[in-house]
């Protein structure tokens, strides 16, 4: 995905494009949760204030570099789980807020932080002290897969294996009330698709009114799977055009520019921000995103582009930022007549790949997306049958929030 | 489409590009493996160009390199790795170090009178500095002055790096893996000798992370060619080349491999080197006269040594 666009709403937040430049802050956490792509999380590997410090003077020394000179910025922490971290992350925020200040930088009023929790530790004093110091540059997202029998199935203790749902869900409705306006997000994998209707009303009825969801770009799908997810988002379309939830809920799987053909030189931008985005290690190392790094790779070495001693190696960085869609795409993905909104991830691209290279699609995706096509098509159909009837159709255009088709 | 075979008749054949043959014990081809080389390339319509070592062949191997039409590379076309008084080969290929380049300048023109073709191969290339930029220029634009007199007194002797821009009207690259695949002794294809070198002492293989960790081929004469990725390979799938005019880049695919980690993407250095050489053929053409080209080979002037930092704008 590309780099966010800050959202106009809020002064404190500058229109226009923000880098992103996350800290990996520690490879620990406290679950072990089924579908997770890190492979190679550990409780060793913690970032040392030195190390954190160094990549930040790194990053500021240099605002007018081409690789820094955006707008605005948003420093992501993750882990692992980042609260894990939490004394490390204020000091860090402490600094970077600053050094802003200090060095009169443009980024200083327009930043944020950003962070997404499993919610275990949401309410501990350290990480409440740490919010209502930055809640207005902060976006924080509780990950809640949908009802207890999804999440537990899924998002269990490492070592008791026991699920996390009570101990997440007691800490949700401090969330709501600090941040009103923020999501979930859900990853769909092949055990979980047959709870998707009930988990998203689930996560309306908690309160959360945008549910981001997606599908993982692994090869994990079976036999099946596309005509259960088809199944199970009609059935969620159903639920939310009969019972009017389209008017206060978003759930990203219904995206109203989904699934058109696309053009090959107009449309040809690459999806994915990996290269625009910075990820710093615990060892001070940079990657082009977090899903480069070692811990995030099955089959490949990581990714390094440079550390906090020696910069970034711009020639590592050349396959980023020259990557468009078609090159990295087959005929037949170039030529889909609903590829609109088929996304893929630059990490799981690298890493399924048959050579080391970012040019080379993953496609493991293809038939869950053209599934949710057929579904998309269905909700979008219905509703604005429904709302022609109820001669509401203008008054729902003109008032509609803007979702994102997909994201990482 | 392939059209050459390159056979490393040992593992000690001479380097003939910029990547160094770092092998230094002979394993000659076994004749068995050759013929079946040769028989290959007849099968596939490829022209064979055979690399040689600085020793001589047994007697045996002669009759059966002669089987077939070939270039030979070590002995027709010869290979220097210092600056030589003189070049008795018509075709010459001079590997030299940027330092030494940019140093010995007025010694290698004095070489151009000599030759029908010189390739000059830069050997270390990644160490390039951007403060280099102006030396650079200046030993291509001391070449330059040679080749207009001869070519004011009707000699024309091609410099790979000034003169093949001149006529090109599209990419002309090297095309390891593309129209060029290259046979070691031990009966395996590569993309390019240096893949094969790499593998003999064990650099870390980010061709393919499916094999060895070291291994490094793309098929063999009992299989037959098997390159993954193989469109990542050609020029259409190079977003930095296919928009760029430096058409007689080399193109590095190990090159590309060994800085940018991506087989179709160039370094810049190899970009940066690659544009003084195009802005110094254009200044050859117009000394030449532009009339004296066809339309389309005209260099246009242009206001980048990098098309990476113009990437947006095409």
């Amino acid at each position: 995905m590309d780099p966010l666009p800050i959202k106009s709403g809020d002064n404190v937040w500058k229109d226009g494009m923000a880098k992103d430049i996350t800290f990996i802050v520690t490879k620990d956490c406290q679950l072990a949760c089924k579908y997770c792509y890190l492979v190679g999380k550990n409780s060793k590997e913690r970032m040392p204030w030195s190390v954190a410090k160094q990549a930040i003077d790194y990053i500021l020394d240099r605002e007018y570099d081409s690789n820094f000179n955006y707008e605005s910025v948003v420093f992501d922490f993750i882990g692992g789980e980042p609260f894990l971290e939490i004394d490390l992350i204020d000091k860090v925020c402490d600094y970077i807020k600053t050094e802003l200040f200090r060095r009169n930088h443009h980024w200083f009023n327009s930043y944020r932080f950003s962070l997404a929790t499993n919610g275990l530790n949401y309410n501990s004093s350290k990480v409440q002290n740490f919010i209502k110091k930055n809640l207005s540059h902060l976006s924080l997202m509780i990950t809640i897969d949908g009802t207890q029998v999804l999440h537990d199935m899924n998002r269990i203790y490492k070592h008791s294996e026991k699920g996390s749902y009570n101990d997440v869900l007691k800490n949700v409705p401090l969330w709501l009330s600090q941040f009103p306006t923020h999501g979930t997000k859900v990853t769909i994998s092949h055990s979980n698709i047959p709870y998707i209707h009930e988990s998203v009303l689930h996560l309306f009825s908690l309160g959360i009114h945008e549910v981001n969801i997606n599908c993982v770009f692994e090869n994990v799908w079976q036999e099946g799977d596309d005509i259960l997810l088809e199944e199970q988002l009609m059935k969620l379309a159903d639920s939310i055009i009969d019972e009017g939830l389209y008017q206060d809920y978003t759930c990203s799987f219904f995206y109203e520019h989904l699934g058109k053909p696309m053009d090959k030189t107009l449309e040809n931008q690459n999806w994915c921000g990996a290269g625009k985005m910075l990820s710093i290690d615990a060892s001070g190392n940079f990657y082009p995103c977090t899903r480069f790094a070692q811990y995030s790779l099955r089959d490949k070495e990581a990714w390094i582009i440079g550390n906090i001693h020696e910069g970034l190696d711009p020639n590592k960085l050349r396959p980023f930022l020259t990557l468009d869609r078609c090159t990295q795409s087959t005929q037949k993905c170039q030529e889909c007549e609903v590829a609109s909104g088929c996304a893929w991830c630059q990490g799981e691209n690298f890493d399924a790949a048959k050579t080391h290279t970012v040019f080379e699609r993953a496609t493991a995706i293809c038939k869950m997306h053209k599934a949710r096509v057929r579904a998309n098509n269905y909700y979008w159909n219905k509703l604005y049958r429904k709302l022609e009837m109820e001669g509401k159709r203008e008054e729902f255009e003109a008032n509609k929030k803007n979702v994102k088709s997909e994201i990482c | 489409m392939l059209q050459y075979l390159v056979i490393l008749l040992d593992d000690t054949s001479v380097a003939y590009c910029h990547a160094d043959n770092p092998l230094k014990e002979h394993n000659l081809i076994p004749l068995n493996t050759l013929r079946k080389a040769i028989l290959f390339g007849m099968k596939e319509n490829l022209m064979i160009q055979y690399v040689y070592p600085e020793y001589e062949l047994p007697e045996e191997y002669n009759e059966v390199i002669e089987s077939i039409d070939h270039v030979k590379i070590g002995r027709e076309v010869a290979v220097y790795n210092a600056v030589p008084q003189t070049i008795t080969a018509e075709n010459a290929v001079l590997r030299i170090s940027i330092a030494d380049f940019i140093s010995k300048q007025y010694d290698i023109a004095a070489l151009l009178p000599q030759v029908t073709r010189l390739n000059i191969s830069l050997t270390d290339i990644e160490t390039f500095k951007d403060e280099q930029q102006e030396n650079y220029k200046k030993a291509l634009a001391t070449l330059n002055a040679v080749l207009l007199n001869l070519y004011q007194s009707d000699k024309q002797p091609q410099v790979n790096i000034l003169t093949d821009r001149l006529q090109l009207k599209e990419m002309h690259n090297c095309g390891a893996g593309d129209t060029n695949i290259t046979l070691a002794p031990n009966g395996k294809f590569y993309l390019c000798p240096a893949f094969y070198y790499d593998e003999k002492i064990g650099i870390s293989n980010r061709l393919n992370h499916h094999k060895p960790s070291s291994e490094r081929s793309v098929g063999d004469l009992e299989a037959g060619l098997k390159i993954p990725n193989q469109q990542l390979l050609k020029l259409d799938h190079a977003p930095l080349c296919r928009i760029c005019d430096a058409y007689h880049c080399n193109r590095c695919i190990w090159l590309n491999q060994k800085l940018t980690w991506d087989n179709n993407t160039p370094s810049h250095q190899q970009c940066v080197i690659a544009h003084l050489e195009r802005n110094a053929a254009r200044d050859l053409q117009q000394q030449l006269g532009t009339d004296n080209f066809e339309e389309e080979a005209i260099i246009k002037p242009i206001d980048y040594i990098d098309p990476f930092d113009v990437r947006e704008q095409f």
